[in-house]
């Protein structure tokens, strides 16, 4: 991954201009399914960006990373259901009550190499979910949050309209993820590049390589939670399926798809993976064989995701041209 | 009719349900999710405002409890409540007669399990004070190996047992009770048991389980139900199930508020559905009706019987008096601030 | 919401009191478990139980961790393989009605499509990041569920118990052992049995052994190992399909009915050790054990015990119990 010359003004430029067509777009074409596929785009894209901030950027492969998604719902849920909070509020309860977890949950796993790391965090994920099933008077079991999320006014904003929580899921979006683009071009992201790409040296470097990564899965737990939010307010409750693998895995597979090189790639990843979805559980009731086969296709055929097959496009152009110029002018 | 699958997901149910409503012109929500994903459909009937029947979601709370129950959202399934209190009652006469004090629960470890098997063994006690719960397992639901929950509930001796288990996870647990020689011991009382599905699929049934009826060919006795069954049947190549009946009864409520209404307004059948009475093979005297407070199916056939290993599987169904299960059922709303 | 602490047992409900939950502090009865294990019937019939639960895991597992050891690949596709090994032998049971004839064919069938599998796709990425390859088998996942229904249908099945085993149980000291498992211990020990003897003194064995060590030097000893890793990778698969076949007769079959398996065979080989298949073997015995004895004294916290005992090896001995370090 080759540095580029980012400055914060061109990512504010960036995301301005992505704020705006976004809460355009609903107005220039009213589709409420554009509106949900968005939605939950923002959702997945929060949720794989993070995901990607470990497994991308410090090399550590998570298979839990679902259960921050289920906690942020859950949290979220029931703050507001049953403190009868703002939806601020709510959000930074959350936000610190997922601090609380990832730090816990990442002081124990992250002592562990490679595949270790990523069994000891299904462990943790599948206690999770195991708890929230069994803790019924608390989460409804498998039932979910029962009877709905409230949606109280805030600073005159009425979240009962659907285009103001739509505004809100978009914002969340763009915010978190200048925030994560943010960690990732800072020198605590370079030295997480460092640490996936050579952790001993790193450490003779005077990097406290536990305290970086503990602070790394924190942040990455934090940004999957938000994501967990975004789809609460949508569907108006949390369900333990939030907080199952199967969760977890889609967050891999945005990834993968999507190109793990790349900081945009998981969004990518959550763009194609979602109307991948949307489309073929349109035509048909045999979504597992389509989604199947068109992942194979990926996986086998690309062997990296969209934006990383781009990416190395583009570099093997500039290499190429370089060469030329180097033989033009000898 | 325009037909989705949620993959058992709710947020993929609620998507659905949304796109259907916005972008599909869908005028009628008719959700046959259950637990998780019913609820997210329920939340997208509140916010859209769409006529929404769940012919599914035994949950009780979701008709009952004011704060969940819409005004446009109607249940057309059987309930946990009116299960446990009908199961409870059955049982007690059986336990009185056979002297069965020492009792046993297996049940899936999951709200539905949980619920059903609490509320069942209260209202044993209620009609039969003398039953004691002596020992309880809870399986994860969907385990494979129900060994250690067999062998666990064998070495208590009870003379009695409820297990709420359905489906795949009876088959096998009967399976494995089986060569443990467990249904010689026991007597097991099974609410999901009489479902032509489980009935029908495990090789070696035990004689003698009870069984609360899901559906069955028998029950109501009459020779519309069976005209019913043998109609499915003919045209399906399988008997009916649980819910085939349920999201008939369903269509037959609103085929009949559509009459009645003159209308297919989403508004207009909701104000008719509310108490509405059809004619149906599956009420317990002729007649099925929506409770105009609930919004919820009552004179629905429930009973309890036994079961033999060939056709008709289980022969004879007593059928519970419903004037108990509303005198009991309204006690219990009273009791959880439902009323 | 609590209910009342019973001297009989844990939450008996409160009759007409308020709404009544399991709390998670009902989960312990040490009284039960003490009084099994002073009683010899109940210690017969709960380590049967375990060793019935265990062996069966043990088949699996063996498959999942052989695979890993030698081929450095995590198999998610384990549970599917014990899926299609079932359905085959369902099958093949319908058609012959002999069930010997059906666990062969689990097996084989099973072991070849693995092979197919093997050959065409995982084949491809060996090396590459383990998320490729946990997308590649998760795609077959996909593909399989779906295929599994739309053969066999979305309804679930059931076998049976062939007539042999149809008989009344044995009794030993008062404790309970079905004729069925009884016959599933005997022939699971004498696969494992079988097994360890092919390793240890085969020269296909030592083979393995090597390229699970050193697959360059292997190979430079003129072996083919593209041809070691898909006997391998079939052997592992034929477990799989083999426990699946053999569970049949007390199992219901339903397409997704081999992610627990998964789960639980993931938990043993890391109990026991990546790719030691004693280790597995050790690893599937303590877990049934857990399980038998675990569901009397903490009825609803066994799947939380497993979990709890997978973390505290990962975290005191990541390697498993009979894991190689690094």
């Amino acid at each position: 991954m080759a540095p580029k010359q980012t400055t914060l003004s061109r990512d504010l430029l960036i995301a301005g201009v992505a704020l705006l067509v976004l809460l355009i777009l609903p107005v220039l074409w009213p589709s409420k399914a554009l509106s949900d596929l968005i939605i939950r785009v923002s959702a997945f894209s929060l949720f794989a960006t993070s995901l990607n901030l470990l497994v991308g950027y410090t090399g550590m492969v998570s298979f839990g990373h679902g259960m921050f998604f289920g906690f942020g719902a859950y949290c979220f849920g029931l703050s507001m259901q049953r403190l009868g909070v703002s939806i601020p509020t709510a959000l930074l309860l959350t936000i610190a009550l997922t601090a609380v977890l990832a730090a816990v949950v990442g002081a124990i796993s992250i002592r562990l190499k490679e595949i270790y790391f990523a069994f000891i965090t299904l462990a943790f994920q599948m206690l999770l979910h195991s708890l929230i099933i069994a803790w019924v008077p608390l989460t409804g079991g498998d039932q979910g949050l029962m009877g709905g999320i409230p949606r109280p006014e805030f600073l005159g904003i009425d979240f009962g309209l659907e285009s103001n929580r739509y505004a809100f899921s978009v914002i969340l979006m763009i915010v978190g993820l200048l925030a994560l683009r943010h960690v990732a071009e800072s020198p605590f992201g370079y030295t997480l590049r460092m640490i996936r790409d050579n952790p001993e040296r790193a450490s003779f470097l005077g990097v406290n390589v536990f305290r970086t990564k503990l602070t790394a899965f924190i942040i990455a737990g934090i940004f999957g939670a938000v994501g967990g939010v975004i789809m609460a307010m949508f569907v108006s409750g949390a369900y333990p399926e939030f907080a199952n693998w199967t969760m977890s895995g889609e967050g891999i597979f945005m990834v993968m798809l999507g190109g793990i090189s790349t900081f945009l790639g998981p969004t990518v990843g959550a763009v194609i993976l979602s109307l991948l979805n949307d489309l073929i559980t349109r035509r048909t009731e045999h979504h597992g064989i389509f989604l199947g086969v068109i992942i194979l296709v990926f996986a086998l055929g690309l062997r990296k995701g969209v934006t990383d097959f781009i990416a190395d496009w583009f570099q093997a152009r500039r290499e190429s041209a370089g060469a030329q110029l180097k033989g033009g002018r000898q | 009719m325009v037909i989705r699958d949620s993959k058992g997901q709710p947020q993929e149910a609620a998507r659905v349900a949304r796109e259907l409503v916005n972008s599909d012109g869908c005028e009628i929500l008719y959700d046959a999710e259950a637990s998780s994903g019913g609820f997210a459909v329920h939340e997208v009937a509140k916010d859209l405002g769409v006529l929404c029947i769940h012919t599914n979601s035994e949950t009780s709370s979701l008709t009952a409890d004011p704060k969940i129950r819409i005004p446009n959202a109607f249940r057309v399934c059987r309930q946990g409540i009116h299960d446990s209190i009908a199961g409870g009652a059955y049982a007690a006469e059986i336990a009185k007669a056979k002297n069965l004090r020492n009792w046993a629960t297996c049940s899936p470890d999951y709200a539905y399990g949980r619920d059903s098997t609490q509320t069942f063994m209260e209202y044993l006690k209620h009609f039969y004070p003398e039953a004691e719960l002596k020992t309880e397992a809870w399986p994860k639901l969907f385990q494979p190996d129900y060994t250690e929950v067999i062998t666990k509930v064998i070495q208590a001796r009870p003379q009695a047992l409820y297990t709420c288990l359905w489906g795949g996870d009876l088959t096998s647990w009967i399976d494995q009770g089986n060569i443990y020689g467990m249904f010689s011991q026991i007597q097991v009382f099974a609410v999901n048991m009489a479902d032509y599905t489980a009935l029908t699929t495990v090789k070696n049934l035990p004689q003698g389980i009870h069984s609360g009826n899901r559906y069955i060919k028998t029950f109501p006795n009459t020779p519309q139900n069976a005209a019913w069954a043998d109609e499915y049947r003919s045209r399906y190549g399988e008997y009916p199930t649980n819910w085939s009946w349920q999201n008939a009864v369903g269509i037959h409520f609103l085929a009949a508020a559509a009459k009645k209404a003159n209308s297919v307004d989403g508004t207009k059948l909701e104000e008719v559905l509310r108490g509405l009475t059809i004619e149906s093979p599956f009420g317990t005297d002729g007649t099925v009706t929506i409770r105009a407070e609930d919004q919820t199916i009552v004179n629905y056939a429930i009973g309890w019987g036994t079961t033999i290993p060939q056709e008709p599987y289980v022969p004879e169904v007593k059928a519970i008096s419903w004037e108990t299960i509303f005198e009991l059922e309204t006690e219990w709303k009273k009791r959880n601030n439902y009323l | 919401m609590t209910g009342p602490r019973s001297s009989v047992g844990c939450g008996v409900p409160a009759l007409h009191g308020r709404r009544v939950y399991f709390s998670p502090r009902c989960n312990l009865d040490l009284a039960a478990l003490t009084d099994c294990f002073s009683s010899a019937s109940c210690i017969v019939t709960q380590t049967t139980s375990g060793l019935i639960i265990g062996l069966l895991l043990f088949l699996v597992a063996a498959g999942l961790t052989l695979i890993f050891g030698v081929l450095k690949v995590v198999n998610f596709t384990h549970g599917s393989f014990y899926m299609l090994g079932a359905y085959f032998a369902y099958t093949v049971n319908n058609l012959t009605n002999s069930y010997a004839l059906a666990v062969l064919a689990a097996a084989i069938g099973v072991g070849l499509f693995a092979l197919f599998f093997e050959r065409f796709f995982i084949s491809r990425v060996y090396g590459a990041n383990v998320l490729m390859q946990l997308l590649v088998c998760y795609a077959f996942i996909l593909i399989l569920d779906d295929a599994v229904k739309i053969i066999w249908g979305p309804e679930f099945k059931s076998m049976g118990m062939p007539d042999i085993f149809q008989a009344p149980p044995f009794f030993v000291a008062g404790g309970i052992i079905p004729v069925f498992y009884l016959f599933l211990i005997i022939v699971t020990l004498f696969i494992a049995v079988g097994l360890w003897l092919i390793i240890a003194y085969t020269r296909f064995g030592t083979i393995v052994r090597a390229a699970a060590v050193n697959p360059s030097m292997v190979s430079a000893l003129g072996i083919n190992t593209g041809l070691i890793y898909a006997a391998v990778f079939a052997i592992g698969g034929m477990l799989a399909g083999l426990a699946g076949g053999l569970a049949v007769p007390v199992r219901s079959l339903t397409a997704g009915m081999g992610f627990s398996i998964l789960i639980e065979s993931f938990i043993v080989t890391v109990i026991g050790g990546m790719g030691s298949i004693a280790g597995a073997l050790i690893g599937s015995i303590l877990i049934g054990l857990v399980r038998a004895f675990g569901s009397i004294g903490f009825p609803l916290f066994v799947e939380g015990l497993m979990f709890a005992l997978m973390a505290i090896i990962l975290i005191l001995k990541p390697s498993g119990l009979l894991g190689k370090e690094g």
